[in-house]
């Protein structure tokens, strides 16, 4: 059995098992001097080499988490503790049985001597050595004892004058003898003396099945302590640590399994507390492993979004360049004679709304569309409509608002394919145009689903134009019907066409949550008339976004506000 | 037809339409991403319940405090197959609904008041509180 080379049983066995992977690590890169490293991976604690730092190799502790070696812990155990107590019980029952002999032969002893001199005090006459005959009865009596061996009498001279029982000297533990003196008058030297000899061998029978005893005593100690131990070795030691081995053998793979405790769990029980502790870095491990994870493949994650968003922000940045190309010069109308400001804010850096300016043949025109959707889709349909425009404005030179709305709504409807074969766009756009005659002080204004919004003072005047907008997919025979509006110009008024994300400002709260509305927006351009446009617009701005209060917006904003200057404008008077 | 129920969100309406009491419902604000998405399986199951002719009265509740374009757009699409039933004799009401003060809301309703002859078109006007 391995297991005699003790203190490290474990770790060599753990050594036996991974000589096939340490082949493949140490040997194979030559014979150079061991590292520090070198034990660890001997003893199969290796780390992995390659990129993927925390991470144990699989089977690192496959040796160790072997049942084999958890029997050579047992039979090293066995093997320590044994010879230990076999010879601190022998010794004891040895010991036990030799002063039992000891006390034994004192009390032969006794015996011996208080015979003799019990004996040699009946002898004691004076002259007794004279006729030594008549005491040989009281000697012989002596001979009763089932001991007794042999008895002689000497006289003081030290010869013999009687002497029975067998006489030949046997070893000296055989028999135990003792002598007498026969004593005479007080402080006169003795009449002579009585040596007497008794057997030990009862005695020595006895010892010997003392130690026998002692022996098969041991023995039956020895199986039962052997039988014991190993009962609850196995039960309280190798069973609890075999379960710690597996569960550590599954965490090596990353199976996070606890070890079962089953409720058996004992606070004085060393290996229940270290299998609880281990269960806690266990459960801690997953969880950081867990999270460590979660976070990559948020990381990940993050990162595409971000690539996929910075791809998105950089095209749609692109196309918000394109887009505000296809708008005109804010100072396209300074020779008509108009004061012309601008809010134009898609909700997404492109949008839906659109506006035109130009001067053409003296005429002032003033576009606001405002087409279905926002962002991406929206800006498309505004490139429809600037198209559509162009080609109405400079191929077929209309120049009445109304006509322009009626011929735009047709352009629209065939470029989107929505006149009656099965369309699949139900878009459109609200649309209002103005045409400024300088000349005649005359403002022409035609909608549809786009107002004029004319502040005079504190006078606000609305003209709404048609309902419906422009273009959608409609009913056979359905024709849009715009009505055109004449306005004579006077001094001070000021006008504006907006598209309703202007006027659909979300704000509030509670129950006075509601859209701003045409009525909030106008009344604060009406309270700030004596600005310059440019700054009219700017606090409007500013307005819409203190009464939206954090709400996000909406929609895409358009706002133009125009009035003539008060040199282009003769006084009314 | 099986009864529309679903939970408002910050972009589209609470929808209910329970077509088996007759009475349809949207509340909230409308402003999907994808308005035709919203609101196409709702038509369509407009359209299937009118097309089978019970004849049973339908009351369609909107109180909407914003919608925007496209909303509008399919909300005129919805209103349109109900006044088309009306015209044929089935009893629908539109009940439009707005915070008193709304003008925005109001005079969307107004418009909308205007496509129906037939059926009827009410103006609900709510208190602030």
């Amino acid at each position: 059995m391995s297991a005699e080379a003790t203190p490290s049983a474990p770790a060599q066995a753990a050594l036996g098992q991974d000589a096939r992977p340490h082949a493949r690590g140490g040997s194979l890169r030559g014979a150079g001097p061991r590292r520090s490293s070198d034990f660890l991976e001997v003893a199969g604690f290796v780390d992995v080499p390659t990129g993927e730092p925390g991470t144990m190799r699989p089977g690192a502790l496959r040796g160790a988490a072997r049942g084999r070696d958890l029997d050579s812990l047992a039979h090293t155990l066995f093997l320590r503790i044994y010879p230990v107590i076999a010879v601190v019980v022998l010794v004891t029952q040895i010991g036990i049985a030799w002063v039992n002999y000891r006390d034994q032969l004192h009390l032969y002893s006794e015996r011996a001597d208080l015979m003799a001199s019990l004996a040699a005090r009946a002898i004691a006459r004076p002259d007794w050595s004279a006729s030594p005959e008549i005491y040989r009865r009281q000697v012989e009596a002596l001979s009763l004892d089932p001991a007794f061996r042999s008895v002689t009498l000497r006289d003081a001279a030290g010869t013999v004058l009687m002497s029975f029982g067998d006489q030949k000297p046997g070893r000296g533990f055989e028999r135990i003898t003792a002598q007498a003196d026969i004593p005479a008058e007080p402080g006169a030297a003795a009449q002579g003396r009585l040596n007497l000899a008794i057997s030990a061998e009862g005695l020595r029978g006895n010892a010997e099945k003392q130690a026998l005893l002692a022996v098969v005593t041991s023995l039956i100690l020895m199986l039962a302590f052997v039988l014991t131990l190993h009962a609850n070795v196995r039960r309280h030691v190798l069973f609890p640590l075999k379960r710690l081995l597996l569960a550590m053998r599954e965490v090596e793979h990353k199976r996070w399994v606890p070890v079962q405790l089953d409720g058996a769990f004992r606070a004085s029980n060393e290996i229940d507390v270290i299998s609880q502790a281990f269960n806690r870095m266990v459960d801690g491990l997953r969880s950081g492993d867990e999270a460590k994870q979660l976070l990559q493949q948020l990381e990940q994650a993050h990162h595409k979004l971000e690539d996929a968003n910075r791809l998105v922000m950089e095209s749609i940045g692109y196309a918000r360049r394109i887009q505000s190309s296809v708008l005109p010069d804010r100072t396209a109308l300074e020779g008509t004679g108009l004061d012309v400001a601008v809010l134009w804010e898609p909700l997404h850096l492109v949008g839906g709304d659109y506006f035109w300016l130009e001067e053409i043949d003296g005429l002032g025109i003033l576009v606001v569309a405002d087409c279905t959707g926002h962002g991406v889709p929206g800006a498309f349909l505004t490139l429809i409509v600037a198209t559509a425009l162009d080609r109405l404005l400079h191929e077929r030179s209309l120049r009445d608002p109304a006509a322009i709305l009626e011929a735009l709504d047709g352009m629209v409807r065939t470029q989107l394919r929505q006149d009656g074969r099965g369309a699949e766009s139900d878009d459109g756009l609200d649309c209002g145009i103005c045409v400024w005659d300088r000349a005649r002080g005359e403002m022409r204004f035609a909608g549809a689903g786009t107002a004029l919004t004319i502040i005079d003072g504190a006078a606000v005047t609305r003209i709404r134009g048609a309902r419906r907008g422009l273009g959608y997919p409609q009913r056979p025979g359905e024709r849009v019907a715009v009505e055109e509006t004449l306005l004579t110009v006077a001094p001070g008024m000021s006008f504006y066409l907006m598209t309703d994300g202007i006027t659909d400002q979300m704000g509030g709260t509670g129950p006075a949550r509601r859209l701003l509305g045409h009525r909030g927006v106008t009344d604060i351009l009406a309270g700030d008339q004596a600005a310059p446009l440019a700054e009219q617009v700017a606090r409007l701005d500013a307005a819409l976004t203190a009464y939206r209060a954090g709400e996000a917006r909406r929609d895409d904003m358009t706002l133009l506000a125009f009035r003539p200057r008060r040199d282009t404008v003769p006084d009314a008077a | 037809m099986d009864r529309i129920q679903l939970a408002a969100t910050d972009r589209s309406p609470q929808v209910d339409f329970d077509f088996a009491s007759g009475h349809l419902s949207l509340r909230g604000e409308s402003y999907p991403e994808d308005a035709a998405a919203f609101f196409g399986p709702l038509l369509q199951a407009l359209r299937a319940h009118l097309a089978d002719q019970s004849g049973a009265p339908i009351v369609f509740e909107v109180g909407l405090a914003y919608f925007n374009s496209s909303s509008a757009k399919a909300l005129m699409n919805l209103f349109m197959p109900l006044e088309d039933a009306a015209e044929e004799g089935r009893s629908v009401t539109v009940r439009w609904h707005f915070v008193d003060g709304d003008e925005t809301i109001e005079e969307a309703g107004e418009d909308f008041a205007a496509d129906f002859s037939h059926a009827r078109f009410e103006m609900v006007r709510e208190p602030v509180a």
